[in-house]
C-alpha cells in the first residue's frame, strides 16, 4: 500500500533536489523532502511544479515515446489531413502517436486527452473544440510533466499551455478582406458595391479575430461608400455562424437575399471559409443572382475547383502541411531537451502569457493557384 | 450455490448488470495493459461523468412516471451560463452564482411541471419545447462566445478532497474516511437488518451469510478506498463523485422510503388506479419533472466546473446520455420499473465503455457505434427476459418492492 507513495515522494526528493542544484531551491517545504513516506503535502507538489515553470525548464523525454493529438473533429478536410499527417509524420520520426478526434464535444475532448495523460503522453497536441473549456484538463496534464502544444486554435482560460502553432487569424481576415476588394474592382466595375458579412464560429476564438482582421481592411471602405452592407449587418454576433455550420450560413444567406436583394445585386459577400462560401454561392444561384465575389479560407479541394473554374473568387490557403512541420519541429525540439523555440508573439490567454507561433497563410485565386499548390500533387491534380 | 446464493441474497441473477460492468473493467484493464484500474483513470471516469449520471438520477424518476425530458441538455447549459454571466458581468460571489443557477433550475423544472401537470401537455412536448427555448436562451444571452466561470467553481467539477491527518496511512485521509464510513454504515445496516428479521421472519437470512456478506463489501469499498486514495498527492476521490455518491444516496432513500417515492411508482404503474386510490398524480408529475431540471442544472454546474468555463454548445445531446443509462439500468418504457442503483451502474456501463476505448485508442466514430449497439443489447435482453416469462434481469438488478408491486 506505500509503495506507491513512496516511490513518489522518492520522486519528488529528487526533483526538488535537481531544483535546489540548479539553484532555484526556494521552495516553500524545502524541510518535507528529507522526510520519508508521505508527509509530503499538496503544497509541496505544488511548489516542484512551479520552480519548473518560474525557471522555464524543459527536460527533455526519450525517442519514441507516446505523442497524443486531439483533434476537435474530422468534417471538415483540414482536420482530416492533419489527422492523416499527424499519424504519418510523428510515426515517421520515430515517435509512438495517439491520434483521437473529438467529434466536436468538449466532454469527449476532455476525455481523450485524460485517456493521453494516463497512455503516459510525453507531448500532448490540442486542436481544441472550445478553445476555454480545456482548463482544469490541461492544468491536469502539466502537473503530470506533459507538454501541451496547442494546434491552430488558441488555449484560453488556462495555465496548462505551453505554447501554441497558428497561423496569424488576425493576418487571415486581412487577406481575405483584401482579395474581396481585389475581386470586386475586378469584376464587378465601379463602386459603389453591395456587400454582406459572414463570420465564423464563436466558440472558435479564431473566429473574431478573422472577422476583425477583415472589418480593418473593410471599414474605411465602407465608411467613405465604396462598400454597401445593405442588411446594415456588421457586428460580429450578427454575422457569427454558430459551429461553422454552412446550413445556418446558407439559411442566413437565403433570408438576406429574400429580405434586402429583392430589387438589387449582390457583388460580394466576406466568407470565413469555403465551406459556408460555397453555400453562400448556392444560395445566390439558388436566388437567381449573379455569382457574387466570395472570399473564403482552407483551400478545400471542392473550393479550389471552384476558383479555378470562377465560381469562387478566392480562398486562403493555410497549408496543414506547414502547421503540422511545425509542430514536430516543437515537439523534436522538447524531446531533445532543448525546449521551446523562441518566437516574438506572445498572446495573453486570460491567466498567462502563451508563446506563439504564427505563421503566413496564403491567398489564392484562379491567377496564381497554379504556382501556390506547385508542391501539392493532389491539388494541383484539381487544375485541370 | 445455495451458501452464494444466501450470501448475495436471494437470486444470483440480480447481479448480472453489475458482474457484466465488473467483466468490463477487468477486460479493458488486461488490453490496456493495466491502464484502466489505476487511481488516475477512475478519479478521472469519475469526474467526467458525474454530470451525466447525476442527470440519470432525475431521468429515472421522469421515465418511471412514464414521461421523458428531452430538455435537460439545454437546462444544465442555460443555468451554467447564467451562474458564469452573474459572476463575471455583475460581480456575483461564486456561491451566489450557484445559488442563481439551481434557482434556475428550479423554476425551468416547475415551467414543464405546469404544462404538463395542469395542461396535460404530454413531457415529451414539453420538453421539446424547453429544449428549443434553453437552448435559444444560452446562444441568445452568451451571444454565442464562452464566458470563463469563477476559479472556486473548479473544486466541484474537478476539485479534490483536502489531505490532512496522518502520514502513514499512505493515501488521501479523506478517501480513507470517506471509505470507512461507508463500511460501517453498510455493516450497522446489515446487521440491524438480520435482528428485526431473526426474531419474525421464516427464511431469514444466517448470521454467517450476513457476515461474510459484509466482509465482501468490506473488500469492495476498502479496495476503491486504495483505488482512489493511493494516487498523486494532493488527489482523491473527486469531488464531483462525492457529489454523485450523496445524491445517489439521497435519490435511493427518496424513491425505495418515502410516500413520494411510493407515489412516483404507483403513478407510473397504472395513473388510474393510483389516482383512484388516493394519490395526488398531478403533484407527482409536477414535483418530478420540477427534480429533473433542478438535477440538471446541478450537472450544468459539474460542467462548468470541469471546463472552467461555459460554453454556448455545453448540454447538447446530454439527455440522450441521460436517457440511455436508464434504460441500460432496465427501467421500462412503459413506466413504473426502474431504479437508481441500477440506473447508475447502467451510466457505469457507458462510462467504462467510452473510456475504456478511448484507452485503447479507438475513435469517436467507432466508440458511438459500440455504444449504440450495447444500449440495444441490453435492453432487448431485458425485453426478451420478460417476454419468456421470467421476471426482469435488469430491473430485479436491485430488490425494489415497490417496483415490483407497481409491475
Amino acid at each position: 500500500m506505500m509503495k506507491k507513495r513512496t516511490l513518489l515522494s522518492m520522486a519528488l526528493v529528487a526533483t526538488m533536489a535537481l531544483a535546489t542544484f540548479t539553484g532555484c531551491g526556494g521552495s516553500r517545504e524545502g524541510a518535507s523532502s528529507t522526510e520519508p513516506a508521505a508527509d509530503t503535502t499538496a503544497t509541496t507538489d505544488d511548489a516542484a511544479s512551479d520552480d519548473a515553470a518560474t525557471t522555464g525548464e524543459y527536460p527533455g523525454f526519450e525517442e519514441g515515446a507516446t505523442i497524443g493529438v486531439s483533434l476537435p473533429w474530422l468534417g471538415t478536410q483540414n482536420w482530416k489531413e492533419a489527422e492523416e499527417m499527424f499519424t504519418a509524420q510523428l510515426e515517421e520520426a520515430g515517435y509512438n502517436p495517439i491520434v483521437q478526434a473529438a467529434d466536436q464535444k468538449v466532454t469527449q475532448q476532455q476525455q481523450q486527452i485524460e485517456s493521453m495523460i494516463e497512455n503516459g503522453a510525453k507531448v500532448i497536441v490540442v486542436g481544441p473544440v472550445d478553445g476555454s473549456q480545456l482548463g482544469s484538463v490541461l492544468e491536469q496534464a502539466k502537473e503530470a510533466g506533459v507538454y501541451v502544444i496547442g494546434y491552430d486554435r488558441l488555449l484560453e482560460n488556462t495555465s496548462g499551455v505551453d505554447g501554441v502553432v497558428q497561423f496569424g487569424s488576425v493576418k487571415t481576415g486581412e487577406l481575405q478582406a483584401q482579395a474581396l476588394l481585389q475581386g470586386l474592382e475586378d469584376l464587378k466595375g465601379d463602386a459603389p458595391y453591395n456587400i454582406e458579412l459572414f463570420g465564423g464560429g464563436p466558440a472558435d476564438p479564431n473566429a473574431p479575430n478573422f472577422f476583425k482582421g477583415a472589418m480593418s481592411v473593410l471599414q474605411p471602405k465602407i465608411d467613405d461608400g465604396t462598400l454597401v452592407v445593405v442588411s446594415g449587418q456588421t457586428d460580429f454576433t450578427q454575422c457569427a455562424t454558430v459551429d461553422w455550420d454552412n446550413a445556418k450560413a446558407q439559411s442566413r444567406m437565403d433570408s438576406l437575399i429574400s429580405g434586402f436583394y429583392s430589387d438589387k445585386e449582390i457583388d460580394g459577400v466576406l466568407s470565413p471559409n469555403d465551406g459556408i462560401a460555397r453555400a453562400i454561392i448556392t444560395s445566390c444561384e439558388n436566388a437567381g443572382q449573379d455569382i457574387p465575389v466570395v472570399s473564403g479560407l482552407d483551400a478545400e479541394n471542392e473550393s479550389v475547383e471552384w476558383v479555378w473554374s470562377g465560381r469562387q473568387y478566392s480562398t486562403v490557403a493555410k497549408p496543414t502541411s506547414d502547421l503540422v512541420a511545425k509542430t514536430i519541429e516543437i515537439i523534436d525540439s522538447l524531446q531533445a531537451g532543448n525546449g521551446m523555440p523562441s518566437t516574438d508573439v506572445k498572446v495573453d490567454n486570460g491567466v498567462i502569457d502563451v508563446l506563439v507561433y504564427e505563421l503566413p497563410p496564403v491567398v489564392v485565386t484562379k491567377d496564381n493557384a497554379k504556382e501556390v499548390f506547385a508542391d501539392d500533387p493532389s491539388r494541383l491534380e484539381l487544375l485541370k | 450455490m445455495k451458501q452464494l446464493k444466501q450470501v448475495l441474497g436471494g437470486d444470483l441473477r440480480q447481479y448480472t448488470m453489475v458482474l457484466a460492468l465488473a467483466l468490463l473493467i477487468l477486460i479493458f484493464n488486461v488490453i490496456s495493459g493495466g491502464r484502466m484500474l489505476t487511481s488516475s483513470n477512475f478519479q478521472n471516469l469519475l469526474s467526467g461523468n458525474a454530470y451525466v449520471l447525476v442527470l440519470a438520477l432525475g431521468m429515472l424518476m421522469v421515465i418511471v412516471i412514464g414521461q421523458i425530458d428531452l430538455s435537460v441538455g439545454s437546462v444544465a447549459g442555460f443555468a451554467g451560463m447564467v451562474m458564469a454571466l452573474v459572476a463575471k458581468n455583475y460581480n456575483v460571489p461564486w456561491w451566489g452564482a450557484v445559488l442563481i443557477a439551481l434557482a434556475i433550475g428550479i423554476l425551468a423544472g416547475a415551467w414543464h411541471g405546469f404544462f404538463l401537470s395542469q395542461l396535460g401537455i404530454p413531457g415529451f412536448i414539453t420538453t421539446l419545447g424547453g429544449m428549443m427555448i434553453f437552448r435559444g436562451g444560452v446562444i441568445w444571452i452568451s451571444h454565442s462566445i464562452s464566458v470563463p466561470a469563477p476559479e472556486q467553481l473548479k473544486w466541484f467539477g474537478a476539485g479534490y478532497l483536502p489531505e490532512w491527518g496522518p502520514a502513514f496511512t499512505g493515501m488521501n485521509n479523506s478517501t480513507l474516511l470517506l471509505g470507512i464510513i461507508g463500511i460501517v454504515c453498510f455493516a450497522v445496516g446489515q446487521l440491524r437488518k438480520y435482528n428485526s428479521q431473526k426474531n419474525n421472519a421464516v427464511d431469514a437470512t444466517p448470521l454467517w451469510a450476513v457476515v461474510t456478506r459484509i466482509a465482501l463489501m468490506t473488500v469492495l469499498i476498502g479496495y476503491f478506498t486504495y483505488l482512489f486514495g493511493s494516487g498523486r498527492v494532493g488527489t482523491s476521490f473527486p469531488v464531483p463523485g462525492l457529489i454523485l455518491l450523496l445524491l445517489t444516496i439521497i435519490y435511493h432513500i427518496i424513491t425505495q422510503r418515502t410516500k413520494f417515492g411510493r407515489h412516483v411508482y404507483a403513478v407510473g404503474g397504472n395513473k388510474a388506479a393510483a389516482a383512484l386510490s388516493g394519490v395526488n398524480v398531478k403533484r407527482t408529475y409536477f414535483l418530478t419533472m420540477m427534480n429533473m431540471s433542478f438535477l440538471a442544472a446541478v450537472a450544468g454546474i459539474l460542467f462548468v466546473g470541469r471546463s472552467t468555463a461555459a460554453g454556448p454548445a455545453d448540454g447538447t445531446s446530454w439527455e440522450m446520455d441521460a436517457i440511455a443509462s436508464v434504460f441500460i439500468g432496465g427501467a421500462a418504457v412503459s413506466g413504473g420499473v426502474g431504479t437508481i442503483l441500477a440506473t447508475i451502474v447502467g451510466g457505469m456501463v457507458m462510462a467504462v465503455l467510452n473510456n475504456g476505448l478511448m484507452l485503447m485508442g479507438v475513435g469517436a466514430d467507432k466508440t458511438q457505434v459500440i455504444k449504440g449497439f450495447v444500449l440495444l443489447a441490453a435492453v432487448a435482453f431485458d425485453v426478451y427476459n420478460k417476454k419468456s416469462g421470467k421476471s426482469s434481469i435488469i430491473g430485479k438488478l436491485f430488490p425494489s418492492s415497490e417496483s415490483k408491486k407497481a409491475a
